[in-house]
């Protein structure tokens, strides 16, 4: 049958088909995806078409409103500060082109390494066994019961200023323990199954089982688990930034609402000082839900529908 | 036709029944116009493979089918209330005091974390309301004493019963509100021969005792003959063959049924299997034999799985030995101490004089070339990832047998037609694309494309669909056959190891009990143990008084004489020596 004499029901139906078929084209994937790369196209196109010098203190009036609206002093939003100015007269907007990638970027480092320690970690555990497997698993429970923020304000409070690099690494000490638990029971129940004893019986080395017969298996685990962890370090590198720790020069979306909150900007009414940066949390939380929401309906298609 | 046997109205009518299930793919048609009468009092066996329709039909009849199932046309009658028109409150008064399910894995069907006795009194409590303390213990009291549990099995949580004593639980609970229908959809299919006896026994005569239809669900035509009065067979969600079941099994008149009725190995019946070849083993470099036991125990906590056990299998004449025994028996452990999946508590195990615990790299991949092996799940055996032919390309080349990868691909083709199956169809596919029979034949293709000296083949046709065990059996025949490939065939199924192997050995709680050629060891038992697994299974024999509700026979009270007699030990074959073991006891 041909696309033009199909009815608009039809076309619906063939397209939820395909969409069945091949799972990736997941709706919720690809509005998540399609959020988070927003937020990347913000930080590279910006950096080629906006002055970012505009984000150091005093290059601009002061507290100046988004365009459209106007401040407690009457003044009127101009065009060369598109979305504001704060309280130190630093644009608004390349605060958000340097500040939204920055904050993406010490989520994801902080779980691709957190991620790496919980691969490493859990395939030692579930395939070893013995003493190594309990002394991975113990400090993993041990760790899993210590709020991080707190041993972080700490650690930070001591460093002083740190780099986002830093950040992220110390944040990564938090983030391996839940995959390092995942991936251990994962493997302790593929170690049991009918492929791996074949793999042996066919002279497999054990680098060989690990990542080329179980690790293919574990992909959609370790795709959700990552999309959970970048959340959590996210989470707590913007807390960090919110006590005033963390980066104390480079701008980060955690940063700008700590010094909105520390200049009185709930008081005196700037909404966009600190409202901004946190639309665009919200933006990069939602992203990743539905990122995490989508790549669950691919691996597991119980949960995808036909209607 | 069947009118004359009972005048009875009957207790289900099911008239052009149909079930279809929505898919991407398309609507698939489960049920196809099915029409039937069970009669009150009547046992209705539904017999038919994997996929045939005879589970949903049964759900269909509960109002439990799974999403997007649905019923698409026809009537369910009930005693005269039609089903399909029932709300789901009136349903559910209608479940268990009409109709009871007894479900596939009743074992998982218990709450784990209730006693027995509550759970029995949740069902009498949901339908009639909240009753005396008193009333409810007498009731459950009674419904466990009419199958034979003893009354302080009430007390238990269902991890301290046995399997068959949780099934007989379940069975108490499904009477306990007398239904008029009792559906039991392969009540014994996770037991042992000698417990499904037990538990059949007690699901009839207790049938028989409230005088309600019984629906059996199975695909063992043994099973259904020694049960049954009247046989539906199922195939593609269409019933091909219905009537007696003394008429079915002498006179089957569809094609299916008689290839069901013949795919049933009998002890002493005619051999499904034709040898011909007769190959020499392969040469072998080495002048040790190719496996030795030497005294191996294997424990398990403070349980011994294997009592010390000593045999050699020499490997210059290929022979097929057979280990039977029911679950539990430490036949499986004795298959995974021999691929060195499992090291031995005590004692040594010697492939061609080298103990299998401690060897190099070099000799353990030489082991693992010349010892391979069939396992029970065709399901597990493949990885999901990848394509079939993986499985069977990867240790080709692992073991450097692959010269080319043109001869890669002929060896894999020439493998699978060996097994009767056409390497266009299967090679490129992924597992979850072929049944289960194709699965174990790739794996079957495998062993033979290695040419291994020694296959241990653990339980390779318990998960196949009955029609096809034959085959896949004479499959593995034949790599001894015409490939001259040693065979340790584990099982539970005395008939196949009757007729496939030259050697039984029969292992009761980790001791060989009785061991010698086949026709001696099964067909001519002297056991006492032999004799009461013979006696469990049933064979589509209809002279034979196999479980007709005689409580007389006690498994438990037979199992403690076998523990108490002498093992017996008789003929020999020829590259194949059994130590004798000590007396125990």
């Amino acid at each position: 049958m041909s696309t033009a004499n199909m009815t608009r029901a039809e076309r619906r139906q063939a397209r939820r088909i395909r969409r069945f078929d091949n799972p990736w084209l997941n709706p919720k994937l690809i509005w998540g995806a399609g959020l988070l790369l927003s937020i990347i196209f913000i930080g590279i196109v910006g950096r080629f078409i906006w002055d970012l010098d505009l984000v150091f203190t005093g290059s601009s009036p002061l507290k100046l409103p988004p365009l459209g609206f106007e401040n407690l002093r009457g003044q009127l939003g101009v065009m060369a500060h598109p979305i504001g100015t704060d309280g130190g007269g630093r644009d608004m907007l390349a605060m958000i082109i340097i500040g939204a990638p920055n904050t993406l970027f010490v989520g994801l480092l902080a779980s691709l390494i957190g991620m790496s320690i919980g691969i490493f970690l859990g395939f030692s555990a579930g395939f070893l066994g013995g003493r190594i497997d309990d002394t991975i698993r113990v400090s993993a429970d041990v760790m899993i019961t210590i709020p991080p923020l707190l041993i972080l304000v700490v650690f930070q409070s001591a460093f002083g200023d740190v780099t986002l690099t830093m950040m992220a690494l110390l944040i990564a000490g938090f983030v391996w323990q839940s995959p390092t638990r995942l991936i251990r029971a994962q493997v302790l129940s593929m170690k049991q199954s009918g492929y791996v004893q074949m793999a042996q019986l066919s002279g497999a080395s054990t680098t060989h089982i690990m990542f080329r017969e179980m690790m293919p298996n574990l992909v959609p685990y370790l795709f959700g688990s990552f999309i959970a962890s970048v959340t959590t370090s996210i989470v707590t590198a913007v807390g960090l930034e919110v006590l005033g720790l963390g980066p104390q020069r480079i701008p980060t979306l955690g940063r700008t609402i700590y010094e909105a909150i520390n200049a009185g900007a709930l008081i005196q009414n700037l909404w966009w000082w600190w409202g901004i940066p946190t639309l665009l949390l919200g933006v990069i939380f939602i992203g990743l839900l539905l990122i995490n929401l989508g790549l669950d309906e691919v691996s597991n298609p119980r949960l995808r529908r036909l209607s | 036709m069947l009118d004359d046997v009972t005048t009875d109205k009957p207790v289900l009518t099911l008239k052009d029944l149909s079930i279809e299930f929505p898919t991407p793919a398309g609507v698939v048609q489960a049920v196809k116009a099915l029409s039937l009468d069970i009669h009150k009092g009547r046992r209705v066996g539904f017999i038919g493979e994997s996929g045939s329709g005879k589970t949903t039909t049964a759900l269909a009849v509960m109002q439990m089918l799974a999403e997007p199932g649905r019923v698409s046309g026809g009537t369910i009658d009930l005693g005269g209330t039609n089903i399909i028109e029932l709300s789901e409150e009136e349903m559910r008064q209608a479940r268990l005091s009409r109709v009871a399910y007894i479900p596939q894995g009743a074992m998982n069907s218990l709450n784990p974390v209730m006693r027995v006795e509550p759970q029995m009194w949740d069902g009498i409590i949901a339908h009639e309301g909240h009753l005396e303390r008193g009333e409810l213990k007498r009731r459950s009291d009674a419904a466990l004493a009419s199958v034979g549990l003893p009354l302080h099995t009430a007390d238990l949580y269902p991890h301290e019963l046995s399997g068959g004593m949780k099934q007989r639980v379940c069975i108490a609970m499904g009477i306990i509100l007398n239904p008029e229908l009792i559906i039991a959809d392969e009540p014994t299919s996770a037991l042992d021969v000698v417990t499904q006896r037990q538990v059949m026994q007690t699901l009839k005569a207790i049938q028989t005792d409230i005088g309600s239809g019984l629906m059996l669900i199975g695909h063992d035509m043994g099973l259904m003959a020694q049960t049954v009065d009247e046989l539906a067979v199922l195939k593609d969600g269409e019933l091909v063959e219905h009537g007696t079941v003394q008429q079915i099994l002498q006179a089957p008149a569809h094609s299916y049924t008689k290839d069901l009725i013949s795919s049933v190995p009998l002890v002493g019946g005619e051999s499904f299997l034709n040898p011909d070849a007769r190959a020499e083993a392969p040469k072998r470099a080495s002048s040790e034999p190719l496996l030795r036991f030497e005294n191996v125990r294997k424990d398990y906590g403070s349980v011994t799985a294997l009592h010390p056990m000593s045999f050699t299998l020499h490997g210059d004449t290929p022979q097929i030995i057979s280990i039977v025994g029911q679950s539990g028996s430490g036949k499986s452990t004795m298959g995974s101490i021999m691929l060195g999946f499992n090291p031995p508590s005590e004692g040594r195990v010697l492939f061609e004089g080298q103990d299998v615990t401690g060897m190099n790299a070099a000799q353990s991949l030489d082991f693992r070339k010349n010892v391979q092996a069939v396992f029970q799940d065709p399901y597990a055996c493949f990885n999901p990832f990848y394509r079939v032919n993986h499985a069977l390309k990867f240790p080709y080349k692992q073991f450097g047998l692959a010269t080319s990868e043109a001869a890669t691909q002929r060896a894999m083709e020439e493998a699978c037609e060996a097994v009767g199956l056409d390497p266009d169809l299967v090679l490129q596919r992924y597992p979850h694309q072929l049944s289960g029979g194709q699965r174990q034949r790739l794996i079957v293709a495998r062993a033979l494309m290695l040419s291994p000296k020694l296959l241990i083949a653990d339980e390779p046709v318990s998960m196949v669909d009955a029609s096809l065990r034959a085959s896949i059996l004479s499959n593995i025949y034949d790599l001894k056959d015409k490939y001259g490939i040693s065979i340790l065939y584990i099982t539970h199924d005395l008939a196949t190891a009757y007729h496939v192997s030259d050697y039984v050995m029969v292992l009761f709680k980790g001791h060989v009990v009785e061991a010698g050629p086949p026709k001696e060891v099964i067909g001519a038992p002297q056991h006492p143990y032999t004799k009461l697994l013979i006696d469990s299974i049933p064979w589509p024999d209809l002279e034979r008084s196999w479980g007709d509700g005689r409580t007389d026979w006690d498994p438990t009270k037979l199992e403690a004489e076998a523990a108490r007699a002498e093992a017996v030990y008789r003929g020999a074959v020829p590259g194949f020596d059994l130590t004798k073991e000590t007396p125990h006891g």
